[in-house]
């Protein structure tokens, strides 16, 4: 347990306080009911983050099933430094990555010049077709993102995932994820009024 | 200002994270370009909050628990292996010492008359395992049953 500057044990918050430090000294024993509190606890946002990343929904099964199981390998060798969350979801991203290489070596700056010139969207007037066809289209355009972005739109916009925990699992600063988080968004802009058009 | 400045801070009006001075609003209150890209990301940032999140199947956590038994089981087998194979070449060390000690200390001397063995192997033997051939298939069979068992404990991974 940390210890406050008076050297008394800080005091932890239930999220990633006491309970969680209990959970996972549970699941270093070998205690499987601890363990499947774990997955149960954080099964929806790695499902959630994976099922987003990757079009195939059993490999995006599978690919959450491997989180679990690196995270169960791992849990002897966590320290403790970051929250729980924060590990899982740095796990998580590197999965992705490992799943779509191509896309975690991308540069979180990198702009295609042809990018540098949008142009407008067709004008529609049927609201409902064009809604459809935004909504594919920015599916596919996200899924074209660095993992790093795709980890950021898809995390940002799913509930209890804060600023923080991106931030964390991205290794970026935190005032950094705001704005990596509007260059993502940019760049899908900017491939749903190009590629994707 | 022109649509160059106010570009890179079109997904911040979008989400409210940057408001423009007047001379930003004039700028696009006149602009055709950056009010469509404006909306553009309105859209993004509209579709994006009302994403459907994906929920994980309703078998999820148990077969994740069945992957997590056999990676611990294939660890343990590794281990099982490894402690096997060391108490064997253990076992293996301790009868070469004694039997290099006994060497040694004169105590242990072989000698053998091959032909004689091979001749006596037809005559005696021969005999003796015609008599003894009811035994020598219970053995094998025992033998077998046990294996077969071992063998089943140590590939099913419930065990």
């Amino acid at each position: 347990m940390r210890a406050t500057e008076t050297g008394a044990p800080a005091t932890r918050t239930p999220r990633g306080g006491v309970a969680e430090h209990e959970l996972i000294e549970r699941c270093r024993q070998g205690d499987e009911t601890a363990f499947r509190e774990l997955v149960d606890q954080f099964k929806g946002l790695v499902f959630a983050l994976t099922a987003r990343s990757v079009p195939n929904r059993a490999r995006a099964e599978e690919l959450a099933q491997d989180v679990f199981l690196k995270v169960h390998r791992g849990l002897p060798y966590f320290r403790g430094d970051a929250r729980l969350s924060t590990w899982i979801y740095r796990i998580t991203v590197n999965v992705l990555s490992q799943e779509r290489p191509e896309l975690a070596a991308v540069s979180l700056d990198e702009i295609k010049p042809g990018e540098a010139e949008p142009r407008l969207k067709p004008v529609t007037h049927d609201r409902a077709f064009a809604d459809l066809a935004l909504k594919d289209r920015l599916d596919k355009a996200i899924q074209r993102l660095p993992i790093h972005y795709q980890v950021l739109v898809n995390g940002h916009y799913l509930k209890g995932l804060q600023y923080e925990e991106l931030a964390e699992a991205l290794n970026l600063p935190m005032g950094t994820v705001k704005t990596h988080l509007h260059r993502a968004k940019r760049q899908l802009r900017h491939l749903l009024e190009t590629e994707f058009r | 200002m022109d649509c160059d400045d106010l570009e890179p801070l079109i997904e911040g009006l979008a989400d409210g994270a940057v408001a423009l001075d007047a001379r930003g609003l004039a700028h696009l209150g006149s602009c055709a370009v950056c009010q469509a890209r404006v909306e553009q990301a309105r859209d993004i940032e509209r579709f994006l909050a009302s994403r459907e999140v994906p929920s994980p199947p309703a078998a999820f956590t148990a077969g994740v628990m069945a992957l997590v038994r056999h990676d611990r089981w294939q660890a343990e087998r590794v281990v099982d292996l490894g402690f096997n194979l060391a108490m064997a070449a253990g076992a293996l060390v301790i009868l070469a010492g004694i039997g290099g000690f006994a060497w040694s200390l004169g105590f242990l001397s072989v000698t053998i008359d091959f032909t004689a063995a091979i001749e006596a192997a037809r005559t005696e033997l021969g005999g003796r395992l015609v008599s003894q051939v009811q035994t020598i298939v219970m053995a094998a069979v025992l033998l077998t049953m046990a294996l077969a068992l071992w063998w089943w404990t140590e590939t099913d991974s419930s065990f």
